[in-house]
Formats: structure tokens, sequence, C-alpha cells
């Protein structure tokens, strides 16, 4: 597997209250990341790592195969990227805008620029001071995707946007990863809203990367099961138990890598798995994030 | 890139660099108000109006003063309100990007120094000068030129600079106010500040240019 992102080890300190630590990336090419965690956990901060605006203080980062920050203004030629809070320069209008953003890609489409601007409905001769928040954001989609990148980095793109701005923005982004095949990497702490559009999922936390895996795997593998006479210790089991909480009659366990055939281990310690729920996205992001705090204290 | 960067400086700061420009053109013509008779006037009335035009010279190292602050101030202003993250994104390189940003301020610049030598020129055309004594609009407008530029250059570093630069630069100023107290404090007749900036004012000094005789005639 080609990765479009890639970090080994990477670790950041701003100050003394946070740090980034041996966070390790994987982001395979093509694929639509998402990039979890809650406010603070550090997601702005890898990602101005990864688009060399950091210095990490250790680790290695690698983006579309080439080496940050060496290869910098490469990486970012063919790397779109909407920031968690848009800023353009205010004095100049939308069609100013899109002309300054296409001086520095040779790439950029004027053509799907002027395409975009219509879907949006963005008022093209409007200063950026007068635009709202919901516009600022499409206009900074609009530039990105016109640029025609390979990989796109969106922090929080629809972050305090209207439901209709967000869904026309995640359409465009949808529609344009159908038709480039190009590797997004987006960052939320609204997890519902990638479940629809993630097929990758990282979960940051407190600056740790406490999981990496294929969306497919973290919807279904994390089960709350109930259990009857339940075991006192997890040696040996073919899961990972994230949490547990005693019931009257029986216990719930929260675990993660959940397979039908595992019942059978419970079986051999005398237990009785009587119900296997499934959980929704965000219940399995709650829990992994509690079980990483509480293995981290 | 320039092209690109020039223009959205133009937008931001097209008003003040026209008015700029304007007071620049009407600067020199503000020298030969009084003096439209020249040739016949006796010699203490050409010596009163050559010390007039002196006295409005003064002002143009001032114009050259403001324009570096506003232009170079101005070239970073949107940048830090938005922590430089948009210009961080953009493929170009850190160094490429700024020089790019000083040419545009620089070419900016221009339109004060041209409308100042237009103003200089037409002042020199318009008035009739006694023997002895002659108009000096292209070097004026070169000086103009110079102290516009050192003043951009200097203000363009302190807009550029991070906040612990700033605090640094601040740092040292104090430093140097607190020297000059502590120095008068225990009696001894010597001061810092007034010699650092001798030292600054006068060449090789980097302020040079802004001090001294800013005449368009003399003799």
């Amino acid at each position: 597997m080609t990765f479009a992102i890639e970090t080994r080890d990477l670790s950041y300190r701003a100050g003394a209250d946070f740090s980034l630590r041996d966070v390790g990336l994987h982001v395979p090419a093509g694929a639509v990341y998402g990039f979890l965690g809650p406010n603070g956990s550090g997601k702005t901060t890898t990602i101005r790592l990864l688009l060399g605006m950091l210095r990490p203080r250790g680790g290695t980062i690698a983006v579309l195969g080439r080496h940050v920050p060496r290869e910098l203004p490469a990486i970012l030629a063919m790397t779109g990227y909407v920031p968690e809070r848009p800023h353009l320069y205010p004095h100049l209008s939308v069609r100013e805008a899109m002309r300054f953003h296409a001086g520095f890609y040779p790439g950029f489409e004027g053509a799907y620029a002027e395409e975009l601007l219509a879907t949006f409905a963005l008022p093209a001769e409007r200063r950026l001071s007068r635009l709202s928040k919901g516009e600022m954001g499409k206009l900074h989609v609009l530039l990105v995707l016109a640029q025609r990148p390979e990989l796109l980095v969106l922090d929080e793109p629809t972050d305090g946007l209207d439901p209709v701005v967000r869904r026309d923005v995640l359409s465009a982004l949808l529609g344009f990863c159908s038709q480039r095949q190009a590797t997004v990497f987006i960052s939320s702490h609204l997890v519902h809203e990638l479940e629809r559009i993630c097929d990758w999922v990282g979960v940051l936390d407190a600056g740790r990367l406490v999981a990496e895996m294929p969306m497919q795997e973290f919807k279904n593998g994390i089960k709350r099961i109930r259990v009857a006479r339940a075991p006192a210790g997890v040696a040996g089991a073919p899961f990972v138990l994230l949490a547990r909480e005693t019931l009257p009659a029986e216990e719930s366990w929260v675990v993660r890598g959940w397979d039908a055939p595992m019942a059978e281990w419970f079986a051999a310690a005398g237990a009785d798995v009587r119900e296997v729920e499934d959980l929704d996205l965000e219940e399995g992001f709650v829990e992994l994030l509690r079980s990483s705090r509480v293995a981290a204290a | 890139m320039y092209r690109q960067i020039l223009h959205a400086l133009w937008s931001g700061l097209r008003l003040p660099v026209a008015l700029l420009a304007l007071v620049a053109f009407a600067l020199p013509l503000l020298m030969v108000t009084y003096g439209a008779n020249l040739p016949g006037a006796p010699a203490g009335e050409v010596a009163d109006w050559l010390f007039a035009a002196q006295q409005i010279g003064v002002l143009i190292p001032g114009l050259a003063l403001v324009a570096g602050v506003l232009v170079g101030l101005g070239a970073w202003m949107h940048d830090h309100a938005g922590k430089h993250v948009y210009a961080l994104s953009l493929p170009v390189s850190r160094e490429r990007y700024v020089w790019l940003r000083f040419a545009a301020g620089a070419t900016l610049l221009l339109a004060p120094v041209l409308a100042l030598g237009a103003g200089a020129l037409l002042a020199t055309l318009s008035v009739r000068l006694p023997s002895g004594v002659h108009a000096y609009p292209l070097s004026l407008t070169g000086r103009f030129l110079m102290a516009t530029l050192v003043c951009y250059a200097i203000f363009f570093a302190i807009a550029i600079s991070t906040r612990r630069a700033a605090v640094a630069v601040l740092g040292v100023i104090c430093g140097l106010l607190l020297a000059d107290l502590l120095l008068a404090a225990v009696g001894v007749q010597a001061s810092v500040t007034p010699t650092v900036f001798m030292w600054l004012t006068n060449w090789p000094g980097p302020l040079a240019i802004l001090v001294g005789r800013w005449a368009l005639f003399d003799v």
C-alpha cells in the first residue's frame, strides 16, 4: 500500500501544556481519511506539521512521497489546504481572490472555478470582508478544488456552517474525489459527518494517535456486549476490551475487534454472552477515547 | 506571483498611496509658490525664498518616513491577522514569498516617488531662477527614493518579525533609555541614547539619508 501521508514518531511541543507524542499516521493514497479527535486534541497542530508550517521536535513526515520540509514547495503545489478559519485578503473581491490563488498554481482550472462559483452561488464581485462565514468556507473549498490537487487537507471545513452549506461543501468534495481519485485528509470532531464520507479513520486524543483503521472495521468492530458471569481478567482475549461496567445481573463490555466466533472465548471462560449490540460511530468514538484516557492515566 | 501580490497590495493600500503621491507631487510646487519674480528680486528676497523652500523641503524626509511605515506595515497587516496560514500554504518557499512581497511594496512606493519627481520637474520649469541658483529635481527625487526604501525596509522587517523579535527591539530601546537614567542618577556626564541616535543618523548610519538639506533649489 502506498501512503499519501506517512509520519513516524512525530513529536511536537507547544508550551508546557500540550505536546504531540509519537504520532504515526498512515494515510493510504486515494483514501478519504477522517482525522477524528475532540477539541484541543492536536488535530490542527498535526495538520500544520504535515504542511511544514510548524517544525516538529522529532520524527519524520512524508507527504505524497516527498520529505517535509525539504521538498515543501513541491508538496504544497499538489496539496489543497482548507484551514480551520479561512483567512484570505479581506479587501479582495471573490474574483480577485480566485485570480490571486490561480497565480500560484499553474494547474488552476478557471473554467472549473467558474462552475463552482455558480454551484456555490458566490457573489463574484463582493469583497471578502463582506462574505458570510459560510460563503468564506465555500470560497476556500472552491479555490482548493480548482487547483486540482492530488491531496486535500481539510481542517474542520464544515465547522460552524449551516446544514445547507455543509451539504454543498461535502458534495463538492465527494464529487471531486470520485473524479480525480485524490486523497482527502479531513479533520473533524463531528463524528457522524465523517461516518458518511470516510473510508479510513484515525483518532487523536491529547496528542496521541489512539487508533487508526479502515472505517468499516471501526464501525463494525466496536460492540457493546452483555455478559453474564463475566471473567475477572481478559488475558488471551481475541479482542480489545475498551470498557466494562457492572450491572445488577451482568456486565456490559465495550470491545474493539469483535467477531462473532469470539463468543467461544467467553464460553471457555464460563461466561455467557447474552447480547451483542452495534455501537454507532459516535458511541464507538467516545468509548475509544474513554478507554485510552483510562489507559493513559 | 509577483503580479498577484502587487495587485493584492495595491487593492489594500491604493487610497493611502494615492494620497501620498498627491502630497509628494504638491510639495515641490509649494516650494516655488512665492518665487514667481525671482530673476529681478533683491538678494535678500532670494535668500528668504530659498529659506522658505528649504523649510518645505524638511517635510520630504517626513513623507518618506510616512510612506515607508505605511507600506512596510501594510504589506503584512492581513497576513498577521490570519497568522500567515494562507501565505504558508502557498507553494513557494518562505524566502521567495518574502522577497516577492518586498518587491511588490517597493513597486507601490514608486507612485509617490514618481509623483515627487514630476512635481519637482514641474516646479523647476515653472520658475525662472536668478543666476547662481540651481534646481536639482533629479537628485531630490533620487534621494527621496532612497529614503523611502530605507524606511520601508526597516518597517517591513519590523512588521514581519515575530512578537519575540519586536519585544527584543523594544527591550533594546528601553534599555538605552534606562542606561541614560542610570548614568544621570550616578552623575556620569555621558548619554547613550543621543550617541546611538547620532550613530544612526550620521554617515554611514542607515538613517543618514533622512537628515541634511532637502533642497530643490540651491546655490
